[in-house]
């Protein structure tokens, strides 16, 4: 099998509202897979039918090639987007629990416990109950509780909201170095910087329909090398008026400039040439960010794209 | 079925290492002592104060006898309790009494006796008191009275009798209740003893029944809301979350159902030689092993149906106070038999009492209330045990989809005819 997760014609639909209608979707397997869209895009609905919390309308789901209703949870790590844990208990005593729960003996699962806070640097909290810590520390034990039992798919629903840079980095290597070590890993953000640095493949939903899938250096191809990145000095109101810009991202003294099709990128760098003090000026493809606002902004949603071939 | 030990392990080792489970586990049976105990201590308590008595008696001749019949009434430091206060008649007795009354008001009286002439008539005796409310003053008066009139009354018609002959005359009837039981000889038990012997089990059952239904239903409503929830179930299917919290939430109640079996079986060993012939060692002899075997039975008959259904009042609720609505028919069904008690230890084998053992929701409470007072036939615990345990075994498939449904909906709530189509999807 080569997909570590497959969706074929998944619909859900919450009385008259589809939160997901339709997807058919392959996460192959040893890859940090992206899972994108815009708040209620239905991205956690996907996710918890993967785990086999609720259930398809139609549509079926497989996970390392075996219906997800066969209880295929042991192979899936899960950190959900609602964190939760149970509050009164001590750090260890919950961590202990959850890895139980993947099969091992809770002797074991306390040495595991253990490994896991030293890893991500809160052993110190380990006889502290849950609720004396603070929200970050906690998103830190709800992470280990995920990876313990070492699954080989890993779910993350928004691993990184709520956490400082530091605390991010730290994530970010035990996440890749699980990735290293063949752990598909999968994760649903609406970061689109972080997921432009992170992910391999990427899937983009909105309104519960899959917009665009597929390699992510494949999909910004397909959006052809028409951008341009422009870092100046002075007023730039003036930019999106220029003839030959489909549209403009600006940041004041830095735009992301997408030109339409057939438009020269020189007749831009001419245009500007008098009137601005140009520091930088590069021809790119569009980043992940004004790929998903130029696909979620669009209006004609269902119009699906399949971008290269995994 | 590691998962469901799992789950079960949590339940259990977080419940019973709590302080909470040992002081309510202590507390529970003190409470029930107290509760029944108290009144009576209080009432018995009485002031300790001598109170003064006016006695207007138009006879003349009841106070040298009342004074002797309250003479053996003395306050803790020996000074009689009662003291009488002879006044003479001025007038009507209604005409001294109202004359008196200024005295009893400012509290110097405690009441004020008048005897009409003819003691044989309709009213003869009245009693006039600022609190009429103090019921154990008022029966030793009252007693006392009667046993003054009574010898009056053997005076007047001319038969001589001192205080013995008349304490003879009085003597109560008491009749003895003996149950035929079925091994043959029988046993002393009367209805007080089978009431209570019986109402401490029920209760007992129906505490526990009813507290750890409640807890089922608190532990996932508080799953919910933290949203521990979805975490547990990225790890376990909804059928083994059930499973193993219903098993470890029974194996809690039945620690605390194990500590007071052994409890009173240990008071029965050590205090019922002690005290066999008082009320309380009837009562205490009730504690039979078959009757423990037949409160297990249905405890866990009980346990089952009732915490498979606080568990779907959890599910398809949000908080507390929306529980509220559901777990009322519920808890209802657990406390009319409960409040029915007397009328199920009266007429144990009545057609009502037979048919409402019989209805699966009732059974753990009224058969058990039966089998205390009286065993019913066999062929009557035996179905009511399998109606039970079918009844139960419905209950359980459908909250284990209900519980699957409804366990993360947050928000709306659902209505009973969608909960019904959950349980039969």
């Amino acid at each position: 099998m080569d997909a570590a997760i497959s969706l074929r014609g998944v619909v859900k639909a919450f009385d008259d509202f589809r939160a997901v209608d339709g997807i058919t979707l392959d996460i192959p397997q040893g890859e940090i897979f992206g899972l994108l869209g815009p708040n209620g895009a239905g991205k956690s609905t996907t996710i918890r039918m993967i785990m086999d919390i609720i259930r398809p309308d139609t549509g079926t789901i497989s996970v390392l090639g075996k219906p997800s209703t066969e209880n295929v949870r042991h192979h899936v790590g899960y950190l959900p987007e609602e964190r939760g844990l149970y509050k009164k208990m001590k750090v260890l005593d919950v961590l202990s629990f959850q890895g139980s729960l993947t099969g091992a003996t809770p002797a074991a699962a306390r040495v595991e416990a253990k490994g896991w806070l030293e890893k991500l640097e809160i052993a110190d909290w380990a006889d502290k109950k849950v609720e004396e810590l603070s929200k970050g520390m906690q998103q830190k034990i709800q992470f280990a509780a995920a990876v313990l039992g070492n699954p080989p798919i890993l779910i993350l629903d928004e691993p990184f909201s709520g956490m400082d840079p530091v605390n991010q980095n730290l994530f970010k290597d035990r996440i890749l170095e699980l990735n290293r070590k063949g752990t598909t890993i999968v994760f649903s953000t609406h970061q689109m910087e972080t997921a432009e640095r992170l992910c391999k493949e990427i899937a983009l939903i909105n309104k519960g329909q899959l917009v665009l899938s597929g390699p992510l250096a494949k999909v910004k191809e397909g959006f052809g090398r028409n951008s341009v990145l422009l870092e100046y000095e002075g007023d730039g109101a003036f930019l999106s008026a220029l003839p030959g810009v489909a549209r403009i991202d600006g940041y004041g003294s830095y735009s992301e400039i997408r030109l339409e099709t057939g438009a020269d990128p020189q007749a831009i760098l001419r245009a500007v040439a008098g009137r601005l003090k140009v520091t930088k000026f590069e021809i790119v493809a569009p980043t992940l960010h004004n790929i998903f606002i130029e696909k979620v902004g669009a209006t004609n949603v269902g119009v699906l794209e399949r971008v290269g071939d995994a | 079925m590691h998962n469901v030990l799992m789950i079960l392990r949590r339940e259990y080792l977080e419940r019973v290492t709590k302080k909470s489970f040992w002081i309510g586990t202590a507390v529970f049976p003190l409470l029930m002592v107290v509760l029944t105990t108290l009144p009576m201590m209080l009432v018995g308590l009485g002031g300790n104060d001598q109170k003064t008595i006016a006695l207007v008696d138009a006879t003349d001749k009841l106070y040298d006898p009342l004074v002797k019949e309250l003479s053996d009434k003395k306050l803790k430091d020996g000074t009689p309790r009662y003291a009488i206060e002879k006044v003479p008649l001025a007038g009507t007795l209604e005409s001294t009494e109202q004359s008196l009354e200024p005295r009893a008001r400012n509290g110097k009286l405690f009441g004020i006796l008048t005897v009409a002439k003819d003691i044989d008539a309709k009213d003869a005796f009245t009693f006039y008191g600022k609190t009429v409310g103090d019921i154990r003053s008022t029966e030793e008066i009252q007693s006392a009275l009667r046993r003054a009139a009574i010898e009056l009354r053997f005076a007047n018609a001319n038969i001589a009798a001192d205080k013995g002959v008349v304490d003879k005359l009085l003597a109560p009837v008491d009749m003895e209740t003996r149950e035929i039981s079925k091994e043959g000889g029988s046993t002393k038990k009367n209805f007080l003893t089978a009431y209570f012997g019986t109402f401490a089990f029920v209760m007992v059952l129906f505490m526990t029944l009813l507290l750890y239904g409640i807890a089922m239903m608190r532990g996932i409503l508080e799953e919910k809301t933290s949203r521990v929830m979805e975490v547990l179930l990225g790890s376990v299917s909804p059928q083994e979350l059930m499973t193993g919290k219903i098993l470890g939430i029974g194996l809690v109640g039945l620690t605390q159902v194990g500590i007071y079996a052994v409890t009173a079986g240990v008071l029965r060993v050590y205090m019922g030689a002690k005290m066999s012939g008082t009320d309380m060692g009837g009562i205490l002899s009730t504690f039979t092993l078959t009757k423990l075997a037949f409160f297990l039975i249905f405890f866990l008959l009980g346990y089952f149906m009732y915490v498979a259904l606080f568990a779907c009042v959890g599910a398809v609720c949000n908080s507390e106070q929306e529980a509220q609505n559901y777990q009322a028919p519920i808890t209802w069904c657990l406390m009319l038999p409960m409040i029915a008690t007397i009328f199920f230890v009266g007429q144990p084998d009545s057609t009502i009492s037979v048919v409402v053992s019989l209805i699966p929701i009732f059974t753990p409470m009224v058969m058990f209330m039966r089998i205390c007072v009286q065993m019913p036939p066999a062929w009557q615990i035996a179905l009511s045990i399998v109606l039970t345990t079918a009844f139960t075994w419905l209950v359980f498939r459908g909250a284990a989809k209900i519980f699957r449904i409804g366990i993360l909906m947050y928000g709306k709530r659902p209505t009973i005819p969608e909960i019904m189509r959950w349980a039969r999807s």
